[in-house]
């Protein structure tokens, strides 16, 4: 039972392109999983079977930035780690979203210390921010369900993403 | 049997006369034994431990800073040594180290494990020695400025962690924008007084 049983034979559906093209891609997002301390734990639970984040459609977890369209950053940046990250948020094709997932990702955490980056917002664009040490599952499914709106209100002629 | 007359000694008693006299103190806490000694005796005692008592192992080493403590120096240089097999053994050698000539012989030629022993200590302390032909940095990025394990380096750095430019998409390309307070104080030797000076006075609690 697929869509063309619901049109019917010769039926047909009126959208804008822009319309399509969000659906398409909100509903398919492609994760690049930036996991460097034990928020990372919390997130490939997050992509395990009990959570279960193809329910969401992201389970296409993509391990080369240049196949991915949603950075996870989970876990803690250190000096020499920041670089790194700016060079995967930088191969990562257009247009692409951001989740800072966790206190030390998105603030420094408990580490105030010389070799902690306090907050990668500093030096890359975040669009969600995941509260917690580590944060639940949960919370990560609903900063996805938070990026597919941000997803969906994309415009072509404007918006982060428009030229 | 040999073998456990030589078990039975503790790494002091082991020792000959004139190594004897070069330990400052020994000192045993839970079962572990730390022999002392100067910065010049280092590679003496270390010497004769390898090729002589069979220390076939440097299980680690690191330093202390004793900034501000009533103690002999400011630094003290910890290595630890295992003698694997029958007779096993450890103990801790701690080397006395002056904060005016923070550095040592290297004893990689004993031990290959200390070349990474001595890069760490390096890079955490600023602690040179002498003869290690690979003294690069270790755990911080190679450009670091400072040796953070310092007890006057602030606990939050100099503003290196500020540092990056920031990565900010323009429509469809990536810009780098210079982030707005840019470190002043990175690129300094450890050991001026301008430098000790400047860190004392950042790591005062605002
Ligand atoms: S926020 Fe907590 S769980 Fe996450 S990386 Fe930091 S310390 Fe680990």
């Amino acid at each position: 039972m697929g869509l063309e049983s619901l049109i019917g034979g010769e039926g047909f559906l009126t959208t804008t392109v822009n319309s399509i093209v969000n659906w398409g891609r909100k509903n398919a997002l492609w994760p690049m999983p930036f996991g460097t301390a034990c928020c990372a734990i919390e997130m490939m639970a997050t992509f395990s079977g009990r959570y279960d984040i193809s329910r969401f459609g992201a389970e296409v977890v993509r391990f080369s930035p240049r196949q991915a369209d949603l950075l996870i950053v989970s876990g803690r940046i250190s000096l020499k780690m920041m670089p790194v990250l700016q060079k995967i948020y930088r191969q990562m094709p257009e247009p692409k979203w951001v989740i800072s997932m966790g206190a030390c990702a998105s603030c420094g955490g408990v580490f105030d210390t010389y070799t902690l980056i306090q907050g990668v917002d500093q030096f890359i664009p975040v669009d969600v921010y995941v509260p917690g040490c580590p944060p639940r599952p949960e919370s990560l499914l609903d900063a996805l369900l938070e990026i597919q709106n941000l997803v969906g209100e994309e415009r072509f002629d404007s918006g982060k993403h428009g030229s | 049997m040999a073998a456990d007359m030589v078990d039975t000694l503790s790494p002091y008693d082991s020792l000959p006369e004139h190594l004897r006299a070069l330990v400052t103190d020994q000192v045993e806490h839970q079962g572990q034994l730390a022999l002392h000694c100067l910065s010049a005796d280092q590679r003496t005692m270390l010497e004769h431990f390898r090729t002589q008592q069979g220390y076939d192992f440097l299980v680690d080493m690191t330093a202390i800073d004793h900034l501000g403590m009533d103690q002999p120096e400011r630094f003290e240089v910890v290595y630890v040594l295992r003698r694997l097999g029958e007779n096993s053994q450890l103990f801790r050698l701690h080397v006395w180290l002056s904060e005016d000539s923070p550095d040592l012989p290297t004893v990689f030629d004993l031990w290959d494990s200390a070349r990474w022993g001595e890069r760490e200590t390096h890079d955490m302390f600023g602690i040179t020695f002498e003869g290690n032909p690979d003294l690069r940095r270790f755990l911080m990025p190679e450009d670091y400025p400072g040796f953070p394990l310092l007890k006057d380096y602030p606990l939050r750095g100099m503003g290196e962690r500020r540092q990056f430019p920031r990565v900010v998409p323009r429509g469809d390309q990536m810009a780098e924008e210079e982030p707005e307070d840019y470190p002043t104080s990175i690129g300094r030797g450890m050991h001026t007084p301008e430098y000790t000076e400047e860190v004392r006075r950042d790591s005062k609690p605002k």
